[in-house]
C-alpha cells in the first residue's frame, strides 16, 4: 500500500484546507477512502453516528499536483484509512503560508498519514513541519460497509435557502425542542418547525425552487402543494449546518417521507452528501 | 502633623519639595519625643530607599516595627506590560509575589511542583515613581526584611483582565501597600476622572528564588517571538510537553513522546528552524531537553508586549533552561526544568512532575555513572555560593523562617521508599535552625557532599541549577 500526493497550488491549498475543516466539524471520526481519482470522507451511518450518514467526494487533480497510489491488491485499487478528522485539519491550519503540501501513507511504528509543509520564511532557509497522523487501515471486508450510499427516491427535492439564515433559524430553535419537523413541497416552499406543549414555532421559506426531477412519474402524480416531512433530531440537523463556513455552488435537499432527509452540496468541486434518518 | 500626612498619602504624589520642609519641621518635633523613636527616625533616614514622608508615615502610626512597604506608579502604555507579565506568570502558578528591591520591582512565581519559575523584574527606570523600603525591627536584632508579598493569582489577575480596554482607558495606575492591613492597593486613574481603587490582600510569605546562571549555558538561542509563536500553533492543549533538539545545523521543535498518552492517538508534530532564523545562535552541544509547554505560551504571551526577542538559554537534558526577555525597563525570566535524560532512552520519559516520580529508581541506578560528573558540579556550586542553590527562599542566610517554605509540599508528593527518605530529610532539617543546617539542607538536595546520595531528587532538574542568581544580592545583573 503506497500513498505520496503533492500541493504546490495556494489555492488549491486553501480549499483542501476548507474541506478538512468541514470534515471535522461534521465527523469526529472518519473514513478516507483513497483511489486512484478520487478521495473521499465517508462517515457510515452505525450507530455511533446515530444513523447520520456522509460521503464527501473531491478529484484529486483538482488539488494535487502529484499524485501516486497503491492500493491494497491490484483488483481492488485502494486505500481505506479510519481518522480523527480534526487531526488533519489541525495539521493543515499550519500550512497557511505553505510553498508546498506533501501528504504520504508512512509507517511509522504504526500506520500514519505524514503530512510534510514547507512553509515560507523571511529568511532564505525554509522551515518543515512535520505532523505525523495515526491511522487505521481498515481491512477490506469492511469495505462493504464503506460504499456510496444510494440516493433514495425523495418524494420532494427542493433548493435549499442560505445556509447561514437556516444555521441561525435552527440554532434558536434547539434552545426550544430537540425534535424538528423538516417538510418541503414542489412548489418550492420548505418549512422547519417545532412543536412544544406550550409553543409551536415554523419558519416558513418560500420561492426557493426545485431541481428537475429524475422520474416523471413522480412528478406528475404528486400534488406540489402536499408537503413531505421527517421529524429528525435537531442537533443533527444543526452539526451538519454548523460545518458549512461558506455557502455552497448548489443545495439540494431531499426528503423521503417519514424515513431521510438527504442534504446534496457541491462546495465548488467537492461534492457532500449528508443522510440524517428519521426519529423512530 | 499626622493628618497632613495621611492626607498626602490618600492622594499620592510625591511633592517632594513639601516634604522636605515637611521632614524638616517634623524633625524638630518629634525628636522631643521618646528617645528611641528618634533614634529609629535617623537610623532610617540612612536607610537606602527611605523618603522622608515614608518615615513620617511610619512615625505616625506609631509602631515601633516599620513595616516594608512599596510604593509604585506607572502610565497607562505600562499598564498593559504589567498586565502581561501578570498573565505570563499566571501560567507558571497560582501564587505571585511582589518583591521590591533596589533593582526594581520583581513579580515572582513558582508552580507548586517547583519545575518551573518565573520572574519578571522591572527596573526603577520602568515606572514613574519606584519607592520601596524594607522592613526594620526594633527588637534586639534588627533583622531587615524585604517586603514578603504574597497574592494568590485569583485576585489579582482578574484586576489585569482586560488590557486592551486598561491600555485605552487608563492614563496612570499607582499600586502600594498597606503593611499593617496586609493589602495591596491598585489604583487606576482612568479617563473622565473616573478612578478605580482595588484592595488586594496578601499573605506575608518570603518569596522564592531561583539562582540559575545563565551566561554558563553551553547553547544560546535568541529568537523573535513570531517564529517561536508559530511553532507554538502545531501544538495541542492536550500537549503537555514540548522536545527542543539542537544540533549546529538546525533547531527542531516537537512533540514530545509520553507513555501516558495513547501513541496511537496522538499527532506528532515536528518543526525545523534553520540557524538564519535566530537573532544568535550558538549551540555548544548537541541536544535534546523536553520541558512544559504551558510556561513557554506564558512567556510566549508576555513577550507579545514586549516586542523584544526571546533567549533560550539550556544545556543538557535534566538541567533547568531559562526562557528570558531582556529589554531596557525590564527583564523576565523564565526557568524551567527539562526532563532528565534516562540511559534507557527506550521507555518514552512521562510528564515532567511524575516521570520523576516513577523513573526515581532509574535515576538512582544511573546516579553511580552519572554521579561522579554531578557530584563535581555541585560541590563547585556550593563552594562558589554559601547560600543554598535551591529554589528555596534564601533572601538572608539569616531567614531561616525562609525554610519552611520550602519544598515539603512537593517532596510528599513522592511516593515509594526512595521518595520518603529525603522528605524526611527535610522535615529534620526544617526544625533545626542555624546555617550549619542550610549547608545539609543544599548539600542533601544536591546529592553532593553528603555520603547519602540524594541525587534522585524531584528537582534535580532544578537544583542543579548552578550560580549567580538573577536577584539583588549577589549576581551580576548587567542589564541595570
Amino acid at each position: 500500500m503506497k500513498f505520496r500526493a503533492k500541493i504546490v497550488d495556494a489555492a488549491c491549498l486553501n480549499h483542501f484546507t476548507r474541506v478538512s475543516n468541514m470534515i471535522a466539524k461534521l465527523a469526529k471520526i472518519c473514513t478516507l477512502r483513497i483511489s486512484p481519482d478520487k478521495l473521499n470522507f465517508i462517515l457510515s451511518d452505525k450507530l455511533a453516528s446515530g444513523g447520520v450518514s456522509m460521503w464527501c467526494e473531491l478529484e484529486q487533480e483538482n488539488f494535487f499536483s502529484e499524485f501516486q497510489m497503491e492500493g491494497i491488491s491490484a483488483a481492488n485499487n485502494e486505500i481505506y484509512l479510519e481518522l480523527t478528522s480534526e487531526n488533519l485539519s489541525r495539521a493543515l491550519k499550519t500550512a497557511q503560508n505553505a510553498r508546498a503540501l506533501k501528504i504520504k501513507l508512512t509507517n511509522k511504528h504504526y500506520p500514519c498519514l505524514t503530512v510534510s509543509i514547507e512553509l515560507l520564511s523571511v529568511s532564505s532557509s525554509s522551515r518543515i513541519v512535520t505532523h505525523d497522523i495515526p491511522v487505521k487501515v481498515i481491512p477490506r471486508r469492511l469495505w462493504k460497509d464503506l460504499q456510496e450510499p444510494t440516493v433514495p427516491d425523495s418524494d420532494v427535492s427542493i433548493y435549499l435557502p442560505v445556509l447561514k439564515t437556516m444555521k441561525s433559524v435552527v440554532e434558536k430553535m434547539k434552545n426550544i425542542s430537540n425534535h424538528l419537523i423538516i417538510e418541503a413541497n414542489l412548489n418550492g416552499e420548505l418549512n422547519l418547525k417545532i412543536e412544544t406543549e406550550l409553543v409551536c414555532v415554523t419558519t416558513h421559506f418560500k420561492d426557493l425552487g426545485n431541481p428537475p426531477l429524475a422520474s416523471e412519474n413522480a412528478s406528475q402524480a404528486r400534488n406540489p402543494e402536499q408537503m413531505a416531512e421527517v421529524h429528525i433530531d435537531i442537533r443533527k440537523l444543526l452539526q451538519f449546518l454548523a460545518g458549512q463556513q461558506a455557502n455552497p455552488t448548489k443545495a439540494v435537499c431531499n426528503i423521503v417521507n417519514n424515513k431521510i432527509v438527504h442534504f446534496d452540496l457541491l462546495h465548488e468541486d467537492v461534492s457532500l452528501q449528508y443522510f440524517i434518518p428519521a426519529l423512530s | 502633623m499626622k493628618n497632613e500626612v495621611r492626607r498626602r498619602l490618600l492622594y499620592g504624589g510625591p511633592h517632594r519639595p513639601f516634604y522636605a520642609v515637611k521632614r524638616n519641621s517634623s524633625l524638630g518635633k518629634r525628636r522631643g519625643r521618646g528617645g528611641v523613636k528618634s533614634r529609629s527616625f535617623e537610623k532610617r533616614g540612612q536607610h537606602p530607599g527611605t523618603r522622608g514622608r515614608q518615615a513620617e508615615a511610619r512615625l505616625a502610626t506609631r509602631l515601633v516595627r516599620a513595616p516594608a512597604m512599596l510604593k509604585c506608579g506607572m502610565g497607562g502604555s505600562q499598564v498593559k506590560v504589567f498586565g502581561k507579565a501578570i498573565q505570563a506568570l499566571s501560567r507558571v502558578s497560582d501564587e505571585l509575589w511582589l518583591d521590591p528591591s533596589e533593582k526594581g520591582l520583581a513579580l515572582r512565581s513558582v508552580n507548586s511542583c517547583r519545575s518551573a519559575y518565573g520572574c519578571v523584574l522591572f527596573s526603577p527606570v520602568f515606572f514613574q515613581q519606584y519607592q520601596w523600603s524594607t522592613s526594620v525591627k526594633m527588637n534586639d536584632n534588627d533583622t531587615i526584611s524585604n517586603l514578603n508579598c504574597k497574592l494568590g493569582m485569583k485576585s489579582i489577575l482578574p484586576i489585569f483582565k482586560c488590557l486592551n480596554s486598561l491600555e485605552r482607558n487608563v492614563e496612570s495606575c499607582k499600586i502600594f501597600t498597606r503593611s499593617d492591613k496586609c493589602k495591596v492597593v491598585i489604583q487606576f486613574f482612568c479617563r473622565h476622572g473616573i478612578k478605580r481603587t482595588h484592595n488586594v490582600c496578601f499573605q506575608e510569605s518570603q518569596p522564592l528564588q531561583v539562582i540559575f546562571e545563565k551566561s554558563t549555558c553551553s547553547n544560546t538561542l535568541m529568537i523573535q517571538p513570531r517564529v517561536l509563536a508559530e511553532a507554538i500553533v502545531l501544538f495541542t492543549s492536550s500537549q503537555e510537553e514540548v522536545t527542543l533538539a539542537v544540533t549546529p545545523f538546525n533547531v527542531c521543535i516537537k512533540s514530545s513522546n509520553e507513555e501516558s498518552m495513547d501513541l496511537t492517538s496522538s499527532v506528532h508534530s515536528e518543526m525545523f528552524v534553520g540557524p538564519d532564523e535566530f537573532d544568535f545562535f550558538q549551540i555548544g552541544v548537541d541536544t535534546e531537553i523536553t520541558f512544559c509547554f504551558k510556561e513557554l505560551k506564558g512567556m510566549l504571551i508576555f513577550s507579545e508586549a514586549t516586542h523584544a526577542p526571546i533567549s533560550i538559554h539550556f544545556d543538557f537534558p535534566g538541567k533547568p533552561m531559562a526562557l528570558s526577555i531582556d529589554d531596557m525597563l525590564l527583564e523576565a525570566n523564565f526557568i524551567l526544568a527539562t526532563l532528565a535524560d534516562e540511559p534507557s532512552r527506550a521507555s518514552s520519559p512521562q510528564s515532567l512532575c511524575l516521570s520523576q516520580k516513577r523513573k526515581r529508581s532509574d535515576l538512582i541506578r544511573s546516579n553511580s555513572k552519572a554521579g561522579k560528573n554531578v557530584t563535581s558540579k555541585a560541590l563547585e556550586h556550593i563552594s562558589r555560593k554559601a547560600a543554598p542553590k535551591r529554589l528555596c527562599p534564601n533572601e538572608t542566610l539569616t531567614d531561616i523562617s525562609a525554610l519552611e517554605n520550602c519544598g515539603s509540599p512537593p517532596l510528599k508528593r513522592v511516593s515509594g521508599d526512595v521518595g520518603e527518605v529525603p522528605a524526611s530529610s527535610v522535615r529534620r532539617a526544617e526544625e533545626v535552625l542555624g546555617s550549619p543546617c542550610l549547608r545539609k539542607f543544599s548539600c542533601m538536595f544536591f546529592g553532593a557532599v553528603s555520603s547519602d546520595q540524594h541525587f534522585s531528587h524531584p528537582f534535580d532538574s532544578l537544583a542543579t541549577a548552578s550560580d549567580s542568581e538573577e536577584d539583588v544580592n549577589y549576581g551580576s545583573f548587567s542589564t541595570f
